[in-house]
């Protein structure tokens, strides 16, 4: 897993350096994000440049992005051909324009071309209607690229892959060993009315229960395959799949108990402080109230100590991005 | 994948606590554990491996590193807040646990200053559910602002489903209201953001009882108007926030209160204060507006106006001497003088009105008959044409207030005449046609005609010209109007026309906001709580004027009066030179 740390660049064609913005994925990074999630999705590009990407979704990810549930219904039901949208990604707004600028002439042309269409129409030639390409400004922060994060999110969740041997097997009798490795990538989130989030990717060997840490960024420099390679066998399994998990948790635990928790200790202290406040301020009331109204004084005390603790109250959550079972080369 | 190298049996693992602190737990949500076993038990289906990668390397992007930076900045690029209004939002979320009163003068940008620490929540995902509420006058301007400005989806509530959006605008009176009322009601919101929140500073209205019973994570309560002067408020206020910040009432009354308007341990008081609300003001440093170019333009008006302004005048000084008059009827008799000096129309409505409530046998028709036959001999508007001349000269953008409906249609139907686009935008409007209006003055018009009820809250930075065709009396409100284009992001430096009929009391009133308060030159911070004040002893300032006009019959007189509630802003700027 590549340290956040080093990903953290300014953008490079912001001119503005007022302030450090610590973006963490510059339009280079957001680009090849965006065409590798275009890939994966099978879409059809259909006109790019460094600075921009024209795109024809693909059915699988215009169910994602487009946000038409009941344009997909309807083809679903019918069992209709969908048309899919295209959009314009744009990444360097001022680069593109100097590019499409360029370009200009050749589109004056198309538009004659359009105009013709349009009159072959006015004859009884139906033409399909042409779709207009909405175009959107990609950068860190916007919509698009927020809905495309949470795509991967919920269609990048557990995956099984087998280690694609370096070399051909010397002889066809030959047969390599490989270990299933759980993968786990835990986020964890401190929080009371701030937060914080940590990211530990951990590999836990099914053979030998070893537990290591950054496994992702060891699966970087495998070439990994769906299928299982020939000339392979899996060793067993040595622990289950529930010894694999408490030895990820117990791995976790102990590293967090090592932190200091001196932001929870405190914002504790913040929330006794409230609390009392909130006391010092309904006793008086209540005392006073008529016996009808301390009821309702005493709910919206509740009410108010719930808010608080609902504030404050120090959490720490440990959840999973996503997992998979790795067969990797190798008994380790 | 062959099944036998794992186990069948799946066991549903529920979600553990493990403690690492003495007093603090880690969570292990264990979902995903169960629905891999699933998984591995069927042998799939199993996602892509580049999507693993992207969904891994997006969290990563997207990661919280620190309790403390500011991050949503960095999803902004094209924005650039003020650094008051970043260090506004810092010691928000850091210092102050998301519950604050943002107390800015007009127009430094709270709603900026909202916004961002809104955008900052959102991106922690500290907050997902968030409710704005605002005058009705001002939602579109809020959802707006927040998605062109803020990338924030943000809804109008329009209909009942609309509160099932994350983030939605709604106007406070809708809110309140059933069925509204019961849906915010039963919501566990964690940020509400409140408007104009000085209305909420009496505890016995709907809007506070209503106010109160919002469940909330983080609250920010966003006022221009200080809410300093009478303690009372303030309480009521923080007690929205944090209950018991300045005691309960009891020990607040003798902690701080020495009289409703008069603090005591004033330092103590502004501590604690400070720890709740944050109030930036335009003469603090750092802050750069352009320069405003007032010019008073004296007119005369022509004799038939004259006439019907002497016979208004003897008129309303005859009433008001004749009975046993109430303050509310002396304001209104003042104010068919007032109107005189804005257009014929004005007050001709005013008096028509008049003469329909007046019972048939009353000897009060017939005079006001004769004025209303005074009207018919005015032909032509001087300030309507003064008013032209500086629209034609200034080749721009103007935006023209009135405090009169009538005169603003009667100058609709007079710069049409004089083929210029000018559009209406008035309070009554609803808020699609408001905005259609403002759209239409940022496009092909040229004019915005508004009148005070449209004052409020519309931003017009793009517009550097602004003619006052009359005055309202109340000094805030003229600053409110200014407001609109002498703000932040207001590039040139703004010019300001005052018409003013001589011999009138508009003259008057011209002088007491010019000369003695020095309204339009010198940005006055504190010009709300001078207000509050002169207030607070003799009634409101409009009420004052009014009795002093009836006072002073000859103008001598009433220069004297006037200058006397003048007085009370000279010693105030002196106290605070000596400060």
């Amino acid at each position: 897993m590549r340290s956040t740390a080093s990903v953290r660049c300014s953008h490079p064609t912001s001119r503005r350096k007022t302030y450090d913005r610590g973006v963490v994925m510059n339009t280079k990074q957001i680009y090849r994000y965006v065409q590798r999630y275009l890939d994966a999705t099978q879409c059809t590009i259909l006109d790019k440049s460094p600075h921009h990407i024209k795109v024809k979704l693909s059915p699988e990810a215009d169910r994602e992005l487009t946000n038409r549930p009941y344009y997909w219904s309807f083809i679903d039901r019918l069992n209709e051909t969908p048309e899919t949208m295209s959009f314009l990604f744009i990444f360097d707004e001022e680069k593109y324009k100097q590019l499409a600028d360029t370009q200009a002439l050749q589109e004056q042309q198309e538009t004659i071309v359009a105009a013709d269409k349009a009159l072959e129409r006015t004859l009884g030639i139906v033409a399909k209607p042409i779709m207009r390409v909405p175009q959107e400004i990609l950068h860190f922060g916007s919509n698009r690229l927020q809905q495309l994060f949470q795509s991967t999110e919920r269609n990048g969740s557990y995956v099984c892959l087998y280690e694609e041997p370096q070399q051909r097997a010397l002889h066809p009798y030959a047969s390599r060993p490989y270990t299933a490795w759980l993968a786990i990538n835990y986020i964890v989130e401190f929080s009371c009315d701030r937060k914080r989030e940590e990211l530990h990717s951990l590999g836990i060997s099914l053979v030998t229960g070893h537990c290591v840490e950054n496994f992702h960024e060891r699966l970087q420099n495998i070439r990994l395959s769906p299928r299982i390679p020939p000339n392979v066998h899996i060793a067993k399994n040595g622990i289950s799949h529930n010894k694999a998990l408490s030895i990820a948790e117990a791995h976790l635990e102990r590293k967090l108990k090592g932190y200091s928790y001196d932001w929870a200790v405190e914002a504790q202290s913040r929330l006794a402080e409230e609390l009392a406040r909130l006391d010092s301020f309904y006793a008086p009331l209540l005392q006073q109230a008529e016996e009808e109204q301390k009821q309702e004084i005493a709910a919206l005390q509740e009410k108010r100590k719930e808010e608080i603790r609902w504030q404050y109250e120090p959490r720490v959550t440990a959840s999973v991005i996503n997992c998979g079972i790795f067969h990797l080369d190798g008994i380790d | 994948m062959n099944n036998s190298f794992y186990s069948n049996t799946v066991i549903n693992q529920p979600d553990v606590q493990k403690a690492i602190h003495p007093s603090l737990n880690l969570n292990f949500n264990r979902a995903w554990f169960n629905e891999l076993q699933q998984r591995i038990n069927q042998n799939g289906p199993w996602d892509q491996w580049s999507m693993y990668q992207l969904a891994l390397e997006a969290k990563q992007a997207t990661l919280i590193n620190s309790f403390d930076e500011l991050l949503c900045l960095r999803s902004l690029p094209g924005f650039e807040p003020m650094q008051h209004q970043l260090d506004t939002a810092k010691r928000v979320l850091h210092e102050m646990g998301g519950r604050a009163i943002l107390a800015d003068e007009v127009g430094l940008g709270k709603t900026i200053e909202a916004g961002l620490i809104l955008k900052e929540y959102i991106v922690r995902g500290l907050v997902k559910k968030a409710l704005i509420l605002v005058p009705a006058s001002l939602v579109l301007q809020w959802v707006r602002e927040l998605n062109t400005k803020f990338g924030i989806q943000a809804v109008a509530q329009r209909k009942s489903h609309s509160w099932g959006y994350d983030i939605v605008v709604a106007s406070l009176d809708t809110a309140k209201r059933e069925p509204h009322r019961e849906t915010v009601l039963a919501t566990d919101y964690d940020l509400i953001i409140i408007d104009e929140a000085h209305k909420l500073k009496n505890k016995k209205t709907t809007n506070y009882q209503f106010a109160v019973q919002l469940s909330k994570k983080y609250c920010l309560l966003l006022t221009a108007t200080p809410i300093q002067n009478d303690l009372d408020e303030l309480f009521n206020l923080i007690s929205l926030l944090k209950p018991g910040q300045l005691g309960a009432q009891g020990e607040f009354n003798s902690n701080y209160v020495v009289d409703k308007r008069l603090p005591k341990n004033e330092d103590q008081l502004q501590d604690v204060l400070s720890s709740i609300m944050i109030r930036n003001r335009r003469g603090d440093g750092g802050i750069h507006f352009t320069k405003r170019i007032v010019r008073n333009i004296n007119l005369q008006l022509s004799p038939e106006e004259q006439s019907l302004y002497d016979a208004v005048t003897n008129f309303v000084q005859q009433q008001a001497r004749q009975d046993g008059i109430d303050i509310s009827s002396i304001l209104s008799l003042v104010t068919l003088q007032r109107e005189v000096c804005s257009s014929r129309d004005a007050v001709f409505l005013t008096l028509v009105n008049m003469f329909k409530k007046t019972s048939e046998d009353s000897p009060l028709r017939p005079k006001i008959w004769e004025l209303v036959e005074c009207i018919r001999a005015i032909t032509s508007n001087t300030k309507a044409e003064k008013a032209l001349e500086i629209i034609e000269q200034c080749n721009d953008k103007v935006i023209l207030f009135t405090e009169y409906r009538a005169t603003q249609e009667y100058l609709l139907q007079f710069f049409s005449k004089h083929n210029i686009a000018a559009v209406p935008y008035r309070g009554g409007m609803n808020r699609g046609k408001k905005d259609w209006m403002m759209d239409l003055f940022r496009g092909k018009a040229r004019v915005l005609i508004a009148t005070e009820a449209g004052g409020e809250g519309i931003n017009l930075q793009f517009c550097n010209n602004m003619i006052n065709f009359d005055l309202p009396w109340n000094p805030m409100r003229v600053e409110q109007r200014i407001g609109r284009v002498h703000r932040l992001g207001q590039t040139q430096d703004v010019n300001i026309f005052n018409l003013c009929t001589v011999n009138t009391i508009e003259e008057h009133i011209l002088h007491l906001l010019h000369e003695k308060i020095n309204l339009f030159e010198l940005v006055i911070g504190e010009l709300d709580h001078i207000i509050e004040r002169i207030e607070a002893s003799n009634g409101s300032i409009e009420q004052q004027l009014a009795k002093a006009i009836l006072r002073g019959a000859d103008p001598h007189t009433l220069t004297n009066e006037i200058n006397s509630i003048g007085e009370v802003f000279t010693s105030y700027q002196q106290e605070k030179n000596l400060r």
